[in-house]
């Protein structure tokens, strides 16, 4: 922090312009939790009074409940699949040297490159036409959401696993070698754990970022077989009560409380 | 009229003190030093000169005017970083331009004040220049010529010499001082090296947490340091610790036992230090003559330093003391091994009584 | 044996270790690469090459060497306005971003302790990870006519419609709100980035705030600056939440649109046609944009 505190009237300027806009990135996730809780039956301001129900008519309906835990479920498989496809090959960019590594580097983080629209859309029209030639449905089950995910986590992951690798001190490595530790134990015992941030910086965002993913779960959903997101999408069509709103603080939660959890352990900002 | 007065300044961050009761007054055209090791508030407070930092109390006067409260861009004073921060995206003539741009000076005048500016350090020839393609000397002058161009009343000098290797830091030690004595410019320069602090200023102020511990001319504070502080920093390394005699001042009692005699030393009550110079004290494997005050002791290391041979004597009194000898290559005694038995010996004029500190 | 020898003899075993070494690193990045290539760029290859086919209502996708597609999105008035409005809202959008992240971003990077900004990094980055669908549906409570704005206003006396919902307006709203974290977090890095005592420099020669802005800092922070507007270029040109849900059904921008051709319609040639086009506006865009601040940059240091 710089030892400087002249200026304040413009020091004033940047902190009310600062939490305005903050503020503005802020507030309407506030409002949206506040009025979860409301009562009124059109979903609007002020409070009539505040009540449970919208948590209970969530869980009721199927689409919500269902989305929820299977959102949850392609979010875990697809992130497991995104370590181990992405932390061998983080390591041969981190480590190798060797012609076209850049190009490798551009291949891989690609899926971020390519709106989502486009990539889901493309994997819509490639599953159906394995569908048309195979007979294997993949399009609308469960296989498509993983495969579409899996591309969303894998750049995530090597980016963030490769940055963290890059910072290793190669010495720390060669000690261990020096002292007798042969590569796998080299491997366990001193990267793995000197790499923990990256590993679960990238776990955190290959997960959170396929849980809340729109464009590319339209075109990969089924009926009986909808994301969290997609629902969501598909009640706001017709409705627009304090569902959404519960809907929508339970989410909040659950991605604060991994953010809080994985930053105390973890300072994120480290693994940038 | 003094060109600047600092009075009472104080800098307080929360409860830790930066500075304490500066107090001082610098003449029109005194190049001032101060000098101390880091965290003794010397940046602190010449950032406070600067404006960077606020003052907690006291008042800045230049010219006859409070400044205390007018922010950096309203004093008018140049300032010389540590890091040059020149403009990385502007040439050399564009950032020696900045302050007259900022002072609205036209076309023409900007023009040939910046080629006088940089004539006067000698790097005309680099006016289109980017920083980054500069060597870190030129990059310093071309820092000193962007503050000098704007004719500041004052020129702060922050440690401006310590990213340079040590033959440039002769070189423009000597070149800040003659451009600051050709100017006549007020100049208060921070360095935390006593040698460039000597080598340059007209008085130097040597500081301690945040306080002023002595100020001086440079020969007055190198030869008659006032504390073990003043002593320590200023390269002596030779304390011992002892009492004034209670009936005269020719006779100091160490704590270790013996009487030294001292002749025109100025008595410093309280608890106190005998402080010798190295290059005082003369060493030799036979018995000195009865003038000089001696100890004995055995040689534990010698370092050969070039033209001179440093001594680290283990006394008898079980204290250690340094004496420098000039090599024998230069006409100095032959090199006295580690383990001989030796006398250290000085005349009583030689040390000083320093305050316990 | 001499030294020599022993030199000459290890010389192939490390040789052959190294070559050991490299020939490991194709086996660990395959995997990855197979996956990116085999479920990726193939399939966005067959999308191109699809949207060169013929769209028949009856058989639905007739294989053909046709540009009737490309041809049919530039002839076609309603096509053009749904490109050039997601253009305009895009553009819009990025220079509202910019003009309200530059000043936050320079706000974390000089004036908060490093606890308060661990804080407010983390406010600002936790919508990021909450999901567009959410977000937006949080500003339709703010931006409808019963919701939380039109009751704010009422409290100064003002009943009127909002007229909010579905427009342009309320996307931008919506779009801004969306896009700024991606902003504030690009500048930040950069702004912490530029040595504090340039500032510092500039003020002693007498230079106000705003003039070490214009002159010292912005000029300095114009890479940053690009990447952050161009990132939010492509975001919100690719918008698929915030233009369907606040826009609605009858308010049309491209990606919305390239869903109902090849999901709803089917017409999967004129579909990969549009999203062809779209990226390739997006390519354009971006290009100029970064073409016209490098032209800026060196009018900037004259």
């Amino acid at each position: 922090m710089h030892a400087n505190d002249r200026g304040d009237p413009v020091r004033l300027a940047y902190t009310t312009i600062s939490m305005t806009v903050i503020g503005f990135i802020v507030l309407p996730l506030v409002f949206i939790i506040w009025m979860s809780f409301f009562s009124n039956k059109i979903l609007s301001f002020p409070p009539e009074g505040y009540t449970l129900e919208w948590y209970a008519r969530a869980w009721d309906l199927a689409d919500f409940r269902d989305g929820f835990f299977l959102s949850m479920r392609m979010s875990l498989i697809s992130t497991a699949i995104s370590l181990v496809l992405g932390l061998p090959a983080s390591f041969a960019l981190a480590r190798g040297r060797f012609p076209g590594r850049d190009a490798i580097n551009t291949i891989l983080m690609s899926p971020l490159m390519v709106p989502g629209i486009v990539s889901g859309g493309a994997l819509f029209v490639f599953f159906l036409e394995i569908e048309f030639l195979t007979d294997v449905i993949i399009a609308g089950s469960s296989l498509g959401l993983i495969i579409a995910y899996s591309l969303i986590g894998l750049p995530w992951m090597v980016r963030l696993v490769t940055t963290s690798l890059i910072g290793v001190n190669p010495s720390i490595e060669e000690a261990a070698r020096s002292l007798g530790a042969g590569p796998l134990t080299v491997f366990f015992r001193i990267t793995l754990p000197v790499i923990k941030p990256g590993l679960i910086a990238g776990s955190l965002f290959a997960f959170v970022n396929a849980f809340i993913d729109l464009e590319k779960s339209l075109f990969l959903v089924g009926p009986d077989h909808t994301t969290l997101q997609i629902a969501l999408l598909n009640y706001l069509e017709w409705t627009f009560d304090s569902t959404i709103g519960a809907v929508a603080t339970v989410q909040i939660a659950l991605v604060a409380a991994l953010l809080i959890i994985t930053d105390h352990y973890v300072k994120l900002s480290r693994a940038f | 009229m003094p060109e600047v007065i600092l009075e009472k300044v104080a800098k307080h961050y929360g409860q830790v003190v930066a500075v304490e009761d500066m107090t001082m007054n610098i003449a029109d055209g005194e190049f001032i030093a101060l000098l101390g090791p880091s965290g003794c508030g010397k940046t602190t407070t010449l950032r406070m000169l600067g404006g960077f930092v606020n003052a907690t109390r006291g008042r800045i006067i230049v010219g006859g005017k409070d400044v205390t409260d007018l922010p950096p861009n309203r004093r008018n004073m140049g300032f010389v970083f540590q890091n040059y921060a020149l403009f990385p995206h502007m040439t050399v003539a564009q950032n020696v331009a900045f302050g007259l741009k900022m002072r609205s000076v036209g076309k023409a005048e900007t023009a040939d004040r910046v080629r006088k500016a940089l004539d006067r350090v000698r790097l005309s020839q680099y006016a289109d220049r980017l920083p980054q393609q500069m060597s870190g000397g030129q990059q310093q002058r071309v820092a000193l010529a962007r503050a000098l161009v704007i004719e500041p009343d004052v020129l702060l000098l922050d440690e401006p010499l310590s990213n340079l290797d040590a033959a440039l830091r002769q070189e423009m030690k000597i070149e800040i001082r003659q451009l600051q004595q050709s100017l006549g410019l007020t100049t208060i320069f921070v360095t935390h090296d006593q040698d460039e602090a000597m080598s340059t200023s007209d008085r130097m102020v040597l500081m301690s947490n945040g306080k002023i511990e002595q100020v001086g001319p440079p020969d007055e504070v190198y030869n008659f340091p006032r504390s073990a502080f003043a002593a320590g920093f200023l390269g002596i390394p030779n304390l011992l610790p002892g009492a004034l005699g209670n009936t005269d001042h020719a006779s100091y009692h160490l704590d270790s036992g013996q009487v030294i005699r001292l002749a025109g030393q100025d008595p410093v009550p309280g608890a106190s230090f005998l402080a010798l110079r190295p290059d005082a004290i003369s060493i030799s494997s036979q018995a000195p003559s009865k003038n000089d005050n001696m100890l004995a002791g055995r040689v534990e290391i010698m370092t050969y330093h070039g033209a001179a041979v440093d001594y680290q004597v283990r006394l008898d009194t079980g204290a250690m003391l340094t004496a420098r000898a000039v090599a024998p290559g230069l006409g100095g005694a032959p090199v006295l091994h580690q383990g001989t038995p030796v006398w250290l010996h000085w005349p009583p004029s030689a040390g000083v009584i320093v305050s316990k500190h | 044996m001499t030294v020599a020898d022993m030199t000459i003899n290890s010389a192939p075993r490390v040789a052959a270790r190294k070559t050991r070494q490299r020939s490991r690193l194709p086996w660990l990045m395959s995997p990855a690469l197979i996956f990116v290539i085999a479920c990726l760029l193939f399939p966005l290859a067959m999308m191109l090459r699809y949207s060169l086919n013929h769209y028949d209502p009856a058989e639905l996708m007739v294989s053909a060497l046709t540009a009737e597609n490309y041809l049919k999105f530039f002839s076609d008035s309603f096509y053009q306005e749904v490109l050039w409005r997601t253009v305009g809202i895009s553009v819009l959008s990025t220079v509202i971003c910019l003009v309200a992240g530059v000043p936050v971003a320079y706000f974390l990077a000089r004036y908060t302790s490093a606890l308060y900004k661990r804080v407010l990094l983390l406010l600002i980055l936790v919508p990021l990870l909450i999901g567009n669908v959410v977000r937006t549906s949080a500003w339709m409570l703010i931006l409808n006519d019963t919701g939380v704005l039109a009751a704010f206003l009422g409290l100064f006396g003002y009943t009127g419609r909002l007229n909010l919902m579905y427009t342009s307006t309320g996307v931008v709203i919506g779009l801004v709100s969306v896009l700024l974290p991606f902003m504030v977090i690009t500048l930040n890095s950069v702004f912490e980035a530029i040595d504090h005592n340039l500032e510092d420099a500039a003020s002693s020669l007498g230079a106000g705030h705003l003039t070490i802005m214009r002159q010292v800092v912005l000029p300095l922070a114009l890479p940053g600056i690009l990447a952050g507007s161009v990132l939010c270029l492509i975001l919100a040109m690719n918008a698929y939440a915030t233009p369907v849900l606040i826009g609605g059904p009858t308010f049309n921008m491209m990606a919305p649109i390239v869903y109902q051709q090849i999901a709803k319609a089917m017409n999967w040639p004129f579909g990969a046609a549009l999203a062809f086009v779209l990226m390739a506006a997006t390519l354009v865009m971006t290009i100029g944009v970064s073409a016209v601040v490098q032209n800026k940059y060196r009018k900037w240091s004259e």
